[in-house]
């Protein structure tokens, strides 16, 4: 899933030139995080009727429920769109939203059933009952290139007939079974141990197909633009079911849908209207949430000189949310190519690097707490416990500012005699603007303190993802501005892509490390099949050790995502979901 | 004239085809993001991508695409689709062209009711207080950054988010049809942030184009007839110092025309230039490639405009 | 009594480098009908005395003193409305070079006629009528067609002609053509001065006439002042002058008029060195850098303009005697100067 943080471009320079005036600093924990609000849901009191305003820099990535993949956009598709099953702004357990109950796993794993609820109904122009075939058929289409899904191959491709081979057609799965209306049954081709967490994901929400197929065909299928809501609330739309509550870049509009049946659904959906009014400067938003001309913010995290501005500001600092869930960033370094296919000096990059100064040059303390292994805070008792929490640390350096010494040790071992290295320069594609670029500066720095001679090429982020880190043949020794936000919370969705050997693709690769260890492979098939949750989760836990012990890949903070709120409304910060507001839950005071 | 028109415009016409060609090639060198990529989501199977990138054409060489683009360019004024929502890219920049033209316009009269008479008044009392604390303001004016110079306004004068709430602020923004007062109001400090460096610059040019002609011998001439002071700068002088501003006028709001990115973004005003702006962070070529197009005609035409203009300005230009 | 009388006036401008004295002292006088012809190299304030007269020097910069009377009244202290009524219309000037004064933007027609309706409110089709009858009168043919010309698109002699047709449409009791014949052709020189002096002597209009070539003085003037450094060295009717000048510095200048009919060898002497600089003017006498005789007083005193004869004026510490002498020795050895 896209990441939430905001595409930063050239023009931040200009910004903390401005925004430098303003604030002190954080209130720093032992940990070195930053506390802010706790995190509550209000939801008592709360009153109906009123206009939520969510501001964001950027656009959505797609309208369409099954072509969506960004935390910003399931904000919208999470409050239009029922997938089977959903969170609850504050937590991280699936419960049933579509369906009637939690899926029943039966078959040694291999069959899931799943009931949906009886009287949701489409939002117009549609205006009918949903049933199951328009679950399998939302499922369906997301193997259709035409829609584009990004996760149908990662998290249902396991479906028995689920196709390899991706056409401009909506496929038939025979796996997808709908043996009655209300009843959905997949039959899978191996056991899965997420399979049942990814029925949270919106491409289960259902999608008319009678309705929908017309505009399914073809190249590119314009669902988005006609679809329809079975959530508490629809995209704006006219008589004819033509979207017109969305203006690319511009706004995008929810109005109640009138289909919408409480009783169904545990969503209390207080606001009448929620507006979303995209293309703002961040400073420039975040300044307008606290004056009250906005609600919170969307896409984009406050940058940092207006965080700490707030956080010292006793009436401003209580509307600040922070949500430890905006994923982990990490270092990759090449495995498959000398030098860093030498365990060694890999370690030896590990403990070198000055993760503090990392830190800062994304804001430090606020923007989270240095990462010690991957699966970051926000998993709790589902895999970061049982990774070793916060205790879990293989290369402790003083004030995370590395340990010299240690890294020389370690290029001994690898065979440097001097402690430093000898070997090739070697070679890093980082981003071409702050804060990326920064933080690249000082794995360089901290790299040459054992000798290395690093050559840094800079290109846009996207470019560096799917130009060079993301094409094997392409990648380079270093990857310094890599992340992963899982896209649920199961460790495997945080670990396997970019960790297993088996997921090296020949394009859009995001095992960076290209690490292919048979020992983590093998544990991770053995994990992926593991369907009692407590021991999936340990499984996991301790894969993540084994990955940051190899070093294959040095991970250096947990972002915090923050969120902020006007003093008009109640806050509702999606813990699942990377710290989006969720506007089902928020009201107006 | 006629025949000097049309040689002008289908040089005019090349010189776009030359614009596209070398956005396309930039793109396909340049190591910018994969669109295929993009598209498809970092979780996207290789077979998905390859699909994609079939809908997209963009397993096709280069130069078929170029001239797939061309065609449909020519025969339907078609941009294309963008990569990134598939949105029809010429009615997005259509849409967003009233923005962006409300803004060029508003900021070209306020900068030129601002920069023309600053410049005028120093040039009549050179080297004079007024004179250098004028244009000590404005080369102020024109070092400082569009992007700090709205960032200050807003902060210093928007609703919300400024120290005092006298205008409306970023992303107030709304279509003249809708309302025009509120269009109106909205647009007060991007016309002048945009405006600043120009009304900076424009005054400096006049200062230093009516000080030029005002050592020329034929404002001796209009002196040596009794003409009123008021009458030599302001018919004699200004006709032929103003004449070159018109032109540069000419260029600047063409070049405008096609997207003020910073003040656009800035402001949150949904213009051309913001869409420009979005296309870039997305890679998106189509998008990209339409924007560059329409910034580009705006300026050749604007050229045109202005070359035309300056026969009818100054009677020593002729065409043939 | 004179039709202008200039008395004693001084022109300085403050400048970055310093004070340039551009006018020392200069005392003219121009009587009705009359022809005056100043003379002297670039530099030497001939054309900022012509352009004081009318006030055109009144820069913030300027200091102007002195006194300049025009029929009772005293150009240099009026105030700026009511010299602007006389400028144009009763002093009227033209320029060097007709290309660059005139305005490249406006009709010749529509300038004239703004130089009529400035000093007279006359309908514009008066105006017009009377601009074709000053465009005629200076020898424009078909002067209908040409009001609606542009200056570039004539030549430079019609151009001059039309600058001459502009300070002629109102009559002035003055001309003053500053090097008017400069930038011309030679062919065209000679038109263009025939027509001022036709135009002189049926209009009746006197002319201040400044140019650097004592040839033109010889064939237009009445009377010669000849001026260095902002000072006059010398003055006197035209056939007093060219009869017996007196001052080396006159000298200088008739040596170097090009004649046709002087061997080649002895054409064209200029004077040494280059006029000096006036916010440095030499002590003693201005010119003594460059004078090949150079009695000693001259370094230390400048000489007064004194009356050698009756109605010529020289400044130089030469006895009027050893003038003579040298001007004959002179004569003798370059026979072009007989």
């Amino acid at each position: 899933m896209r990441r939430r943080t905001a595409v930063i471009a050239g023009l931040a320079g200009a910004l903390a030139l401005v925004a430098a005036g303003c604030g002190g600093g954080g209130h720093s924990n032992a940990t070195g995080g930053v506390q802010g609000a706790s995190h509550t849901l209000v939801t008592s009191g709360a009153k109906k009727g009123g206009t939520i305003t969510v501001l964001s820099e950027g656009d959505i990535d797609h309208l369409d429920p099954g072509a969506a993949y960004y935390q910003f956009t399931y904000a919208i598709t999470y409050v239009t769109q029922r997938p089977l099953l959903a969170y609850k702004p504050n937590s991280i357990q699936p419960v049933p939203d579509l369906a009637a109950s939690m899926p029943t796993v039966s078959n040694g794993g291999k069959t899931i059933t799943v009931h949906i609820k009886h009287g949701i109904k489409f939002s117009p122009p549609v205006n009918r009952e949903v049933t199951s075939a328009d679950v399998k058929y939302a499922i369906e289409r997301g193997f259709d290139a035409a829609v584009g899904n990004g996760y149908a191959t990662a998290y249902f491709g396991v479906i028995k007939g689920a196709p390899t081979k991706i056409g401009n057609t909506v496929p038939n799965i025979a796996g997808i079974q709908t043996p009655n209306k209300y009843t959905v049954v997949f039959q899978l081709s191996k056991p899965s141990g997420i399979f049942v967490s990814a029925l949270q994901e919106p491409l289960t929400a259902p999608v008319p197909a009678d309705y929908a197929r017309k505009f399914d065909k073809g190249t590119q299928s314009s669902y988005g633009n006609h679809q329809v809501a079975t959530g508490p609330y629809m995209v704006q739309n006219n008589a004819q079911g033509v979207i017109t509550g969305y203006s690319p870049g511009k706004s995008i509009v929810l109005v109640r849908n009138p289909n919408f049946n409480p009783k169904t659904d545990w969503r209390p959906a207080y606001a009448d209207k929620i507006v979303f009014k995209e293309g703002f400067d961040p400073s420039v938003a975040t300044r307008q949430i606290l004056a009250g001309q906005g609600d919170v913010n969307g896409d984009f995290p406050p940058p940092p000189a207006e965080l700490k501005s707030i956080l010292s500001n006793s009436s401003q600092k209580s509307e600040l949310e922070f949500t430890p869930a905006a994923g982990n960033r990490f270092v990759a370094l090449n495995t498959a190519k000398p030098p860093f296919n030498n365990k060694y000096v890999r370690m030896a990059v590990a403990y070198v690097l000055d993760k503090n100064a990392m830190r800062l040059t994304r804001g430090g303390p606020i923007d989270g707490k240095i990462a010690t292994h991957f699966i970051d805070p926000s998993f709790g008792s589902q895999g970061f416990n049982q990774a070793g929490g916060f205790t879990f640390d293989p290369f402790p350096s003083a004030n995370n500012s590395g340990d010299v010494a240690k890294a020389e040790a370690m290029l001994k071992k690898a065979g440097y005699k001097s402690g430093k290295f000898t070997g090739p320069q070697v070679t890093m594609v980082a981003d071409n603007s702050p804060p990326g670029s920064n933080t690249a500066q000082v794995v360089a720095n901290s790299l040459e303190k054992v000798g290395f001679k690093v050559k840094t090429i800079s290109v846009q982020h996207s470019a560096m993802y799917t130009r060079f880190c993301g094409v094997p043949k392409n990648t380079p020794n270093i990857c310094p501005n890599v992340g992963w936000l899982a896209d649920f919370h199961e460790p495997q969705a945080d670990l396997d892509a970019n960790f297993n050997g088996k997921n090296i693709l020949p394009a859009n690769n995001v095992n960076w490390s290209l690490l292919n260890d048979p020992t983590i492979n093998a544990l991770m098939a053995k994990a992926e099949v593991e369907l009692n949750p407590e021991k999936r989760w340990a499984d996991w836990g301790h894969i993540d050790d084994l990955i940051t012990e190899s070093a294959a890949a040095i991970p250096w903070i947990w972002e915090d995502s923050p969120t902020l709120y006007s003093t008009k409304v109640t806050h509702a910060s999606e813990l699942w979901n990377g710290g989006e507001p969720d506007v089902s839950f928020m009201s107006v005071k | 004239m006629g025949a000097y028109i049309v040689r002008r415009f289908l040089w005019a016409i090349l010189l776009l085809l030359v614009v596209s060609f070398l956005t396309f090639v930039i793109f396909d060198v340049f190591p910018s993001a994969d669109p295929a990529v993009l598209r498809a989501g970092r979780n996207a199977t290789p077979a998905l991508i390859h699909q994609i990138r079939i809908n997209l054409g963009l397993n096709k060489p280069f130069y078929i695409q170029y001239w797939r683009y061309l065609k449909g360019l020519a025969l339907h004024f078609d941009l294309g689709y963008s990569y990134y929502n598939s949105e029809s890219v010429r009615s997005e920049i259509f849409s967003r062209l009233p923005a962006t033209i409300s803004l060029t316009v508003g900021a070209f009269i306020v900068w030129m009711l601002i920069g023309l008479p600053v410049g005028i008044v120093s040039a009549i009392r050179p080297r004079t207080l007024l004179d250098r604390t004028l244009m000590g303001g404005a080369l102020v004016a024109i070092s400082a950054p569009v992007y700090f110079i709205g960032l200050l306004a807003l902060f210093l004068f928007a609703n919300g988010t400024g120290l005092v709430n006298w205008f409306d602020g970023a992303g107030s923004y709304v279509p003249i049809s809708q309302s025009p007062a509120t269009w109106f109001g909205s647009l007060i400090l991007p016309w002048f942030t945009l405006a600043a460096a120009f009304a900076a610059f424009y005054a400096r040019m006049t200062r230093g184009n009516l000080i030029d002609t005002m050592g020329e011998d034929y404002i001796r001439t209009a002196r040596a007839k009794g003409l009123r002071e008021s009458l030599v700068i302001g018919k004699h002088g200004l006709r032929a110092a103003l004449t070159p501003i018109v032109t540069m006028a000419g260029m600047d709001v063409g070049l405008l025309l096609g997207g003020a990115i910073l003040t656009e973004t800035v402001f949150n005003i949904p213009g051309v230039g913001r869409y420009a702006y979005e296309a870039i962070t997305n890679s998106d070529l189509p998008a990209i490639q339409g924007t560059v197009l329409f910034g580009a005609f705006f300026i050749v035409f604007a050229n045109l405009v202005v070359d035309i203009l300056y026969a009818f300005l100054d009677p020593r230009v002729t065409y043939g | 009594m004179a039709l202008l009388e200039i008395d004693d006036l001084h022109v300085s401008f403050k400048t970055m480098d310093g004070v340039v004295r551009a006018v020392a002292g200069v005392s003219l006088s121009l009587d009705a009908r009359r022809t005056l012809g100043i003379v002297g190299e670039s530099g030497s304030g001939k054309s900022v005395t012509a352009q004081t007269i009318v006030g055109l020097t009144r820069f913030p910069n300027a200091k102007i003193s002195g006194r300049i009377m025009f029929d009772g009244r005293d150009l240099v202290s009026m105030d700026a409305d009511h010299l602007r009524d006389i400028r144009g219309a009763r002093i009227a000037m033209i320029f060097q070079d007709p290309l660059s004064s005139l305005h490249p933007f406006f009709k010749v027609g529509h300038q004239i006629v703004e130089a009529i309706r400035v000093h007279e409110d006359v309908p514009r089709d008066v105006a017009k009528r009377r601009t074709i009858e000053a465009l005629r009168s200076v020898g424009i043919p078909s002067p209908e067609e040409r009001f609606d010309s542009f200056p570039h698109e004539m030549s430079g002699g019609m151009r001059q002609r039309v600058m001459i047709a502009m300070a002629l449409a109102l009559r002035p009791d003055i001309l003053i053509a500053d090097e008017p014949t400069t930038a011309l052709d030679v062919t065209v020189q000679a038109q263009v001065l025939e027509l001022i002096q036709a135009l002189r002597d049926d209009f009746g209009t006197a002319v201040i006439l400044i140019t650097h070539d004592l040839g033109v003085v010889a064939q237009m003037c009445d009377d010669v002042a000849v001026m260095y450094a902002g000072r006059v060295l010398e003055q006197a009717p035209r056939e007093v002058l060219f009869d017996g000048p007196q001052h080396p510095y006159t000298w200088g200048l008739l040596q170097s008029i090009p004649r046709l009919d002087a061997p080649r060898s002895d054409r064209l002497s200029p004077i040494a060195g280059s006029p000096p600089s006036l916010i440095n003017v030499p002590r003693g006498c201005t010119f003594h850098p460059r004078c090949p005789y150079t009695p000693p007083p001259a370094l230390e005193t400048e000489p007064p303009l004194e009356e050698a004869e009756p109605g010529h004026l020289v400044r130089c510490h030469l006895s009027v005697e050893e003038r003579r002498r040298l001007w004959q020795s002179l004569q003798s050895e370059h026979p072009a100067l007989r």
